[in-house]
């Protein structure tokens, strides 16, 4: 135990060092967009804080700045001192040797997505926030530009995660690829040497696994409900390999659950769980899984794979005496011979454009901070948000030789028509449509719906909200 | 009388003191309340999420409760618990029974029926999410009863029963709730009475049905309508131990999945404001239902009437 956490700490110092770096280059090249003429229509005061992330130099920008900020979180695990990880108060210590005059209050919600939504609604909720879903188009009633979008992709990854019409307002706390977990013991056990590249080599070694070993070989945690939301992550770019598909693509493609012949597409990834379901790959009773007993036995070996998203992997090492054995793995599919990971952004730091001048600059402040030195997207196993940084974790080891996929973002005046067509079709893609992928579930066990008639109703369900928002059919 | 004598004469203070009394009550309630309540009836017009644009559609909203399955298939989902609650309120009526004649440990068993009502709903749902667990209690409990565990069902994963797992939770929880009810309505029937119909020769299902029903029928159809809107709004029992999955989402689960993930808070509005009309159809079927089922019944009622009377007449 003590030994891990010497290690934490050791780790913690190696990557604060390591992204000194970064932090430097990102200082440059902040001097160099003020000569360059900015695209967005708006003039920002290059003395205020709107717009200006690129031009804070951490050190000496706003040291003079005494402020009390209060930031919302959804990571209320952070927030307890036996986070196994570093927890928020030592990101807190570690900023004030650098800004010792600007305090951070932290409130955590549990239900963060609903109760979020509700404080804003309410207008005071403080300072910083990490943005709910809320429509493209809203970001700027609420939260305080960055910059624009050209400035901000020289410095984070991911800056077209919360943009509209160009202006950037959210900077992801940390990005992740896409893949499945496995247990590398239990792999070892079923003799699987290579690691599978398409649907039906997984389905061929979860029955290995179910031959030669006691674990079960794909653990569903169907009963928790938002962990089979998971599955919605691997549609866009991982199944596709194309960045336009998620944003641009998919809301003007007809029947985009269709089979397409060639082993990708969305169809057959959720085919892997109604295949793996209908086989009895997957644990007994479906209905009384155990999220929380899940990542012990993950970590012992009693399960072979999970589908979730990456930032699960942590949560599995710490989870017993054998966080070795975790390994992360792309989703097996394969498009035209090439693997692919979408990789996306997590929750993104939002400013309240309706803090004082100096409330948002220390906010400001503290969140490239956060970005480029506090080492967060790092301990978290997450892809560096600073652009500058390519110190990737241990995480993405099996991942090589795979390309990361980053979605695009809408073209403008498309920005909420996701959302629109998620929430009239209800199917609420990567969007908590927990519901509809539990229903592949409870149709693959009680044999009541063969999988092409799910998926024709999702079909269906997705041509009504097109037709209801005037969506043009290109494809 | 001029104004000013009228509020420092006796009556006079007496109003200023009931409005200031009441004013905070009925503002509090006003503002959480009828308020909330009058907006959710507008939005059930209007195509809205929580934030953005509003946009009135009219009658579609209410339109389309009738037209997707899943909403009319909560309604019959409610059956189930209705059938449950009729259950309950029968066991209650015969227990609090029992417990109105003399029962050795009564307070004891008293207790233990009651105590689960003292649970929260949440903690419920984990007791039960791990009492039907595979292989967890009951099934233990069952194996050591001499049943083989591939004999026994899936209590959740089956569609065919999951239902009755739940409503089971839910009869345990409020069992008990009703039965104090009961108890108490049953404590307050003159002991004379029983006293007198001993002497009459009359044996116990007598005086159950002539005296001690009677005497309770008020409370027979609170508990009665209380189990019925509990059955149309279960929410606690499917959410927590089911997340609403596997054929198990009532009314209220899938309300809230249309509310919060889809955020068509206009449906969702709608959703409530029909509930609230079934629950108000419901209260009116019961009424006439009762009138029938107790026109021979309840004597009881109008000499206690004609003291209320008296007593206003006296009174203020």
């Amino acid at each position: 135990m003590k030994a891990r956490k010497v290690m934490a700490v050791a780790m913690a110092t190696v990557m604060t060092l390591s992204l000194a770096a970064c932090g430097g280059s990102s200082a440059s090249s902040g001097e160099s967009t003020q000569t360059k003429p900015a695209e967005s229509k708006v003039e920002y005061d290059k003395n205020g804080p709107d717009g200006n992330y690129a031009n804070i130099v951490l050190g000496e920008t706003g040291t003079d700045i005494s402020a009390k900020l209060k930031l919302l979180t959804h990571r209320t695990d952070m927030l307890a001192t036996d986070y196994p990880g570093t927890n928020y108060q030592s990101y807190i210590d570690e900023f004030h040797k650098m800004y010792p005059n600007i305090e951070i209050d932290i409130e955590g919600i549990t239900n963060y997505a609903e109760d979020a939504l509700l404080r804003m609604q309410g207008g005071e909720w403080g300072d910083i926030m990490m943005i709910p879903a809320i429509d493209a188009e809203e970001f700027g009633n609420y939260f305080m530009p960055y910059g624009d979008l050209e400035t901000m992709e020289g410095q984070i990854r991911f800056a077209s995660a919360k943009q509209y019409h160009g202006t950037v307002y959210g900077i992801p706390s940390t990005g992740a690829a896409q893949g499945v977990l496995y247990n590398k013991a239990v792999f070892e056990k079923a003799g699987i040497t290579e690691l599978p590249k398409t649907p039906e080599d997984f389905i061929a070694d979860l029955k290995l696994i179910k031959e030669k070993t006691d674990a079960i070989p794909l653990y569903t945690n169907y009963a928790a409900g938002w962990t089979m939301g998971a599955w919605d992550a691997y549609i866009g770019g991982t199944a596709t390999g194309d960045s336009e598909y998620t944003n641009r693509k998919m809301l003007h493609t007809a029947n985009p659950f269709s089979d397409p012949g060639d082993g990708s597409h969305a169809y057959n990834i959720y085919k892997v769980l109604y295949d793996a379901v209908a086989e009895g790959l997957t644990e007994d009773d479906y209905s009384t899984t155990d999220w929380e007993g899940s990542k012990g036995m993950m970590n012992r070996g009693e399960i072979g794979t999970m589908v979730l998203g990456s930032w699960a992997y942590s949560q599995m090492q710490a989870a017993g005496d054998k966080p070795e054995d975790i390994g992360y793995m792309s989703f097996p599919i394969t498009v035209g011979g090439k693997q692919y990971a979408s990789a996306g952004a997590d929750y993104a730091f939002g400013i309240n454009k309706d803090s004082s001048d100096e409330n948002r600059m220390a906010a400001l402040i503290f969140v490239k901070w956060m970005t480029e030195k506090s080492g967060f997207s790092y301990n978290e196993g997450g892809i560096p948000i600073c652009a500058s940084d390519n110190k990737y974790p241990e995480l993405y080891a099996a991942f090589d030789g795979i390309d990361y996929v980053f979605d695009d973002p809408a073209v403008e005046g498309e920005e909420d028509l996701l959302d629109l067509l998620n929430a009239d079709s209800e199917l609420n893609l990567n969007n908590g449509g927990d519901k509809k992928i539990q229903e592949i579930v409870e149709h693959a066990s009680n044999g009541d719906m063969t999988f092409d008639a799910i998926m024709e109703k999702w079909n269906a369900a997705w041509t009504e909200a097109q037709e209801l928002n005037n969506v043009e059919i290109t494809k | 009388m001029n104004s000013t004598s009228f509020w420092k004469s006796r009556r006079g203070r007496q109003t200023t003191v009931i409005i200031a009394f009441l004013l905070i009550p009925v503002g509090l309630l006003i503002l959480f309340t009828y308020f909330p309540f009058l907006k959710m009836v507008q939005f059930s017009f209007y195509n809205m999420k929580y934030i953005g644009a509003r946009k009135f559609v009219g009658l579609r909203n209410y339109r389309q409760i009738f037209q997707r399955d899943d909403i009319i298939r909560t309604l019959l989902l409610s059956l189930y618990y209705m059938v449950g609650s009729v259950v309950q309120v029968f066991l209650a009526l015969y227990l609090a029974t029992v417990f109105c004649f003399k029962v050795k440990f009564e307070n004891l068993w008293k207790g233990f029926i009651f105590f689960p009502y003292l649970i929260s709903g949440i903690a419920i749902g984990f007791i039960f999410k791990f009492f039907y667990t595979r292989g967890f209690v009951l099934d233990s409990v069952l194996m050591a009863l001499g049943f083989k565990l591939d004999n026994l069902p899936y209590w959740l994963k089956d569609q065919a029963i999951n239902n009755w797992s739940l409503v089971y939770s839910s009869v345990w929880r409020y069992l008990g709730s009703t039965m104090v009810l009961f108890l108490g309505a049953m404590m307050s029937v003159d002991n004379t009475l029983y006293e007198a119909a001993a002497i009459d020769g009359a044996n116990k299902w007598d005086i159950f049905w002539h005296i001690i029903l009677p005497s309770i029928k008020t409370i027979v159809t609170l508990n009665v309508i209380l189990s019925i809107t509990g059955s149309l709004s279960a929410f606690e029992p499917p959410y927590v131990i089911t997340s609403g999955a596997n054929g198990t989402a009532t009314f209220f689960v899938v309300m809230n999945d249309i509310a919060h993930t889809s955020q068509k808070v206009g449906l969702a509005s709608a959703m409530a404001v029909f509930l609230l009309t079934i629950i108000i159809i419901a209260k009116f079927l019961q009424d006439a239902l009762f009138r029938f089922l107790f026109r021979n019944a309840g004597t009881d009622e109008k000499p206690q009437k004609k003291v209320r009377r008296a007593v206003l007449k006296r009174g203020v």
